[in-house]
């Protein structure tokens, strides 16, 4: 993702400029939403299922060290080579290095938020290497120079017609043609021969379980799996939360990832790779990148339960009209407003504010974060290390100063109404962030201080 | 000497990982069992008649689809009619050789590229969601079930769990008796994606279909035919 010094609010603004297009998005994630009310209402014992999960989860963090040692120790006995990076940069240094060893300068890669985190992409092209992202939405936003905007459904801010223009421009599509099936089988045939010919995947992990040194990858394409069992070398690439103690604890994760993602009651595909095949080489990578930092952080450590299901944008009505790259980070939304913080909360001290605190992140959340409460804590840390953003300094500084002294306030609620009511213009336009998209309400002609004064008795 | 970055991470979790949870049961065990490696999912308790059912549903309504039969006899008749122009089908199944090559091994994973179904044998289905489980014992090539135009999985009409919890109760049972897997997936109807606006488009990289074949051979064939 190109740095930025925009912050959220500047960029949903831009987002917002076309309008239909915002209640499009709108609308489709909230239908996204309702398919994963309808799916969890179908299982009885759902509020059961997340509890458990939110506990397991609770339990590994509580042991993530034992069960590091106990996935490497399982893992290296099934063959697998086992790599740490403590951040970013050392775990892309590894990956190329991988690469390099067996003079690979193409590879695959299936669905990966860790590597987006790391600007894998980027780093690897800068040294001459191709990577072809295979999840089509992935294709879509790589072909078009752009990072996901949701971390389930990457190219959710994309038309058809626009997907037609690209695939036209960039895999020979006729013009004009945007029919999703046409689109899609187009995407196939060029994929295919991705998938043919390189000699080293890259996936995601779903859950990596410590007991058995296995991994979990879901997915609905089969992309993952095309990937990783045409190639000699399959790298698997994981955050250090993504452990589970046992391998029947999948059985809890797996009944709520897809129904709290997008409604469906599973992935088509849920593979488990424990052995390279005979002749293949299999790596892990075992990523820190700052969660370690976050686990001591007592408040905001639980956010590292999160299974990247992603219900929590799906229901965000700030998500849903601002737009995934209004976040400027690669995990965007309610949670990734509580996790990118963590790994620089200046550059992040904007995310936390986007957000009503309406807690709806929480509710649907199937591992129980306190999302929208990690929402509020943050704002009170970025403000207090003064990272505020400058207006809200501004405006918050003055709020302080009107509502400690009560001559002041009665006086600036007077004016307040005053101007509401006889120059409207002077509060109605663009200076004021509470006039975007919205009519000031009539000013009421009385304070209820007056009110009252006036009434009692 | 300067510490490597495995022993800083680990240093840096063990110093910061909160107190000490237990581990939850799962739904069905007891407190006392979340540690044990298997235990009695309580679940309501289905007969295999309505597990099937429920199962069948729920694989048609992910675009999949089904049929109970008696026997390869049966399973033979249907796949000539349903996949009349496939060229060349790969079977896991010896039953299976009059229709398909049926070889024990590939050298090499690309040479499966213009296969155009695979019918292959499945431990179990799960009711709650459609999804067979298969491990790679059963696959002939792990890429397999992935990479042919086409999938169908047979497995036993009594092989049918109500849930994900049975499910890898299962699994643990059959590894317990020497059953392990390197590789092993559960698959629920056809490749699929609905990544360009949302439409629903069966056959993203792996199979346009995927069926599913019940065996009861209690059934009789009259009828059929």
């Amino acid at each position: 993702m190109k740095e930025s010094t925009k912050d959220h609010a500047a960029l949903a603004s831009q987002f917002n400029k076309d309008e239909p297009r915002v209640d499009w998005h709108d609308k489709t994630l909230w239908w996204i939403r309702e398919k994963r009310d309808k799916a969890a209402h179908g299982v009885p014992e759902w509020e059961l299922l997340r509890d458990t999960a939110s506990g397991i989860k609770e339990n590994v963090l509580s042991r993530l060290s034992e069960y590091l040692l106990q996935f490497e120790e399982q893992a290296i006995r099934n063959g697998v080579k086992v790599h740490w990076a403590a951040d970013a940069k050392e775990h892309n240094e590894i990956i190329s290095s991988i690469l390099r060893q067996h003079a690979v300068n193409k590879m695959v890669k299936s669905k990966s938020m860790l590597t987006e985190e790391c600007h894998l992409n980027e780093y690897l092209q800068e040294q001459g290497i191709e990577v072809v992202d295979t999840d089509l939405g992935e294709r879509v936003v790589q072909l078009a120079g752009e990072p996901p905007s949701h971390i389930v459904l990457p190219c959710i801010h994309w038309k058809k017609e626009e997907i037609g223009e690209l695939f036209h421009e960039h895999l020979g599509t006729p013009a004009g043609n945007a029919d999703p099936q046409f689109l899609t089988h187009a995407a196939r045939l060029h994929l295919r021969e991705k998938f043919l010919t390189r000699r080293v995947a890259l996936t995601g992990v779903n859950f990596a379980v410590a007991e058995t040194g296995e991994f979990v990858v879901c997915t609905n394409e089969g992309n993952a799996d095309m990937g990783a069992h045409l190639a000699d070398v399959h790298i698997a690439c994981m955050g250090i939360e993504k452990l589970i103690p046992q391998r029947k604890h999948l059985g809890v994760f797996l009944r709520l990832l897809t129904r709290s993602a997008t409604g469906q009651p599973i992935t088509t595909y849920s593979s488990h790779f424990k052995k390279p095949r005979p002749g293949q080489e299999m790596h892990i990578v075992l990523v820190d990148n700052g969660r370690s930092i976050h686990l001591g952080r007592p408040d905001f450590r639980s956010s590292l339960k999160c299974i990247r299901c992603a219900a929590c944008f799906n229901t965000c009505p700030v998500y849903r009209r601002s737009g995934g790259h209004s976040y400027h980070t690669a995990v965007a939304g309610p949670i990734g407003s509580i996790l990118a913080p963590n790994l620089d909360m200046k550059k992040y001290a904007d995310l936390p504010f986007a957000s009503t605190l309406c807690g709806s992140c929480s509710n649907v959340c199937p591992v129980k974060i306190d999302i929208h409460e990690q929402l509020y804590k943050w704002r009170q840390v970025i403000v207090q290390a003064g990272n505020a953003p400058i207006a809200k300094k501004a405006a918050m500084q003055t709020m302080t100063w009107v509502l400690s002294n009560p001559s002041v306030y009665h006086t600036a609620g007077k004016a307040g109404r005053w101007f509401m009511a006889n120059v409207p213009f002077t509060v109605n336009n663009s200076l004021n962030p509470w006039y975007k998209q919205r009519e000031m309400p009539e000013p009421p002609a009385s304070s209820f201080g007056e009110w009252y004064k006036k009434n009692k008795k | 000497m300067t510490m490597s970055s495995r022993d800083k991470i680990l240093a840096a979790v063990k110093s910061n990982q909160p107190d000490f949870r237990e581990l939850p049961p799962l739904p069905g065990e007891t407190a006392s069992a979340a540690d044990a490696s298997s235990a009695n999912a309580a679940t309501p308790n289905f007969s295999p008649e309505q597990l099937a059912s429920k199962f069948i549903g729920l694989l048609e309504g992910i675009g999949g689809s089904a049929y109970i039969v008696s026997g390869f006899d049966r399973i033979t008749h249907i796949l000539r009619e349903e996949h009349a122009d496939a060229k060349r089908i790969v079977s896991g199944c010896p039953e299976l050789a009059s229709l398909a090559e049926t070889p024990a091994h590939y050298d090499d994973p690309h040479t499966l590229e213009n296969i155009d179904l695979a019918v292959l044998r499945a431990h179990f289905g799960v009711a709650e969601n459609g999804a067979c489980w298969i491990t790679e014992d059963l696959m002939i090539e792990r890429a397999l079930p992935f990479i042919a135009q086409h999938l169908a999985l047979v497995i036993h009409k009594k092989d049918i769990v109500a849930n994900m919890h049975e499910a890898y109760e299962r699994i643990a049972k059959a590894e317990k008796d020497g059953m392990t897997y390197g590789f092993a997936t559960f698959i629920a109807g056809p490749s699929k994606t609905a990544d360009i606006e949302q439409s629903l488009v069966l056959g993203a990289h792996g199979p346009r279909s995927m069926t599913v074949f019940l065996l009861d051979e209690e059934m009789s064939d009259a009828g059929f035919y």
